[in-house]
């Protein structure tokens, strides 16, 4: 036995070699969520990679926090300015939201934009080379979490789960040269696709390509995620064009966007799941709303009227 | 005594590399500590055994970051056996020679993802890649093979040294 071994040792180690490529070239591109042995190995190191983050965002947070006490104070004041700013403008925006349900159940037409149900998780590891943009986050299919549900920030979207296992899930950036996401621009509603590059995911922006030649899009446009996708809900914020340049074929036009969020010191996420948006809000039937709405004159009218309070 | 400190080394490698060293990148970009320490190991210790910390290096990357077994772990396998070659072939005291094969090895890395990842796929700007990516890579890598060569190094000593007197008969 020792000796066959020992004989064949080259042919051995180059068939293991071969089965190893075969293997990738087999599964690559399947999406299925982590095996028994991915999760099990995810177990044992996932708590590592949160203590180490934890310890080292305890660091920054302490150092900064020792440095600016100076600041806080001005902070402060500017903050409660932009609370009374905000608050006014809150309350006028509420006014518009119930106008706006009231205008929308007379016409009888859906809710576009639905509240969905979030999980906040936490990344705590990146992909530690410079290709790719992955990371791993704390939640995974014990907290329902599975493969395709969408990650955003409060400022916008992140990216999506690749895969999850039983406590870690793997999640791509949109900064990652393979993440695709259809998208339009919000004033003209050019359609394109945003696609990570890796040329500019160092400096935290990607691209949008495929946009029509004749595009009136613009420098300072808004960008948000379109109708044709299956996997990220439409009309969430991406970014915005800081430039636009004609490809080299001429027909069609590629511009660079700015995230909105800053994707390179993300600490905290939320995931939402696009199947399964609580039914009374993407549907808005007015009743079923009107239900948790206590202070709504007529029921059958205001449907999304729960923060109205005067 | 041997496997369960190279382990741990492993891992521990694993868990800075993807947690604390991307807080030390200089424009986006750390050297690849894993790869440092697996030339390191296949030139302290030959090809079986470097090839060995390869398969659990590439395992463990592909468990967090590929949806798929066996892109990083074929890698690192090769990457082991290639250098452990070299072992009979130098004196390990020295500390020319594991920078230079470090630098090697990472340029062959880094081409190689390179040419999978991109070029296939009709993406590559070469001087980019070799500029911004490659060039800054290799210096960074540089200055951190020395401390962790010796690191290395100073545990193998140690360990063969407990070897030593385990097998001795009087």
């Amino acid at each position: 036995m020792q000796e066959f071994f020992l004989k064949h040792k080259k042919h051995i180690i180059s068939a293991g070699i071969v089965l190893l490529v075969l293997v990738t070239v087999i599964a690559s591109g399947k999406k299925l969520n982590a095996t028994l042995l991915e999760s099990a190995i995810g177990v044992v190191v996932t708590p590592f990679q949160d203590l180490t983050t934890g310890i080292s965002s305890w660091v920054d947070e302490t150092v900064t926090s020792a440095r600016s006490k100076t600041d806080l104070k001005e902070e402060n004041e500017d903050l409660k300015n932009q609370i009374a700013e905000l608050m006014e403008e809150n309350r006028r925006l509420a006014m518009y939201e119930e106008e706006n349900a009231k205008l929308s159940s007379l016409l009888k037409i859906a809710q576009r934009y639905p509240n969905y149900e979030s999980v906040g998780a936490k990344i705590i590891a990146k992909d530690p080379g410079v290709w790719y943009d992955n990371f791993i986050i704390d939640k995974g299919t014990s907290s329902h979490i599975s493969a395709n549900m969408v990650l955003i920030a409060p400022q916008g979207l992140v990216g999506k789960v690749l895969e999850s296992g039983a406590t870690f899930s793997k999640a791509q950036s949109i900064l990652d040269s393979r993440s695709s996401v259809p998208a339009k621009s919000v004033r003209t509603g050019d359609l394109g696709v945003v696609k990570g590059d890796y040329t500019l995911s160092n400096n935290g922006l990607c691209k949008m390509e495929y946009i029509d030649g004749d595009a009136e899009i613009m420098v300072g446009d808004e960008i948000v995620t379109s109708h044709l996708s299956d996997i990220y809900p439409e009309g969430l914020a991406i970014g915005k064009v800081l430039e636009i340049e004609t490809d080299t074929n001429g027909l069609t036009k590629y511009a660079v966007i700015e995230p909105y969020v800053d994707l390179k010191h993300l600490d905290t996420i939320l995931i939402i799941d696009k199947n399964n948006a609580p039914a009374g809000k993407s549907a808005a039937p007015a009743a079923e709303t009107a239900e948790t709405d206590e202070e709504a004159a007529e029921p059958e009218e205001s449907n999304a009227g729960t923060g109205v309070a005067e | 005594m041997r496997i369960a400190i190279t382990a741990l080394i492993v891992f521990i490698n694993f868990i800075l590399q993807t947690t604390l060293f991307p807080h030390f990148a200089i424009q986006g970009v750390f050297p690849n500590t894993a790869l440092i320490i697996v030339t390191s190991y296949a030139l302290l210790r030959g090809s079986k055994e470097g090839a060995l910390v390869g398969i659990g290096v590439g395992f463990l990357m592909d468990v967090f970051f590929k949806t798929y077994i066996g892109f990083y772990t074929a890698l690192y396998l090769v990457f082991g056996l290639l250098f452990g070659r070299s072992q009979r072939n130098f004196y390990r005291e020295n500390y020319i020679l594991p920078v230079i094969f470090c630098t090697i090895s990472t340029v062959l890395y880094q081409v190689i993802l390179y040419v999978t990842g991109f070029v296939f796929r009709g993406e590559g700007n070469i001087l980019y890649f070799l500029f911004r990516l490659l060039l800054p890579e290799l210096v960074y890598g540089a200055v951190i093979t020395v401390p962790l060569y010796r690191i290395l190094f100073g545990i193998n000593e140690w360990l063969e040294l407990k070897e030593k007197y385990k097998y001795r008969l009087f």
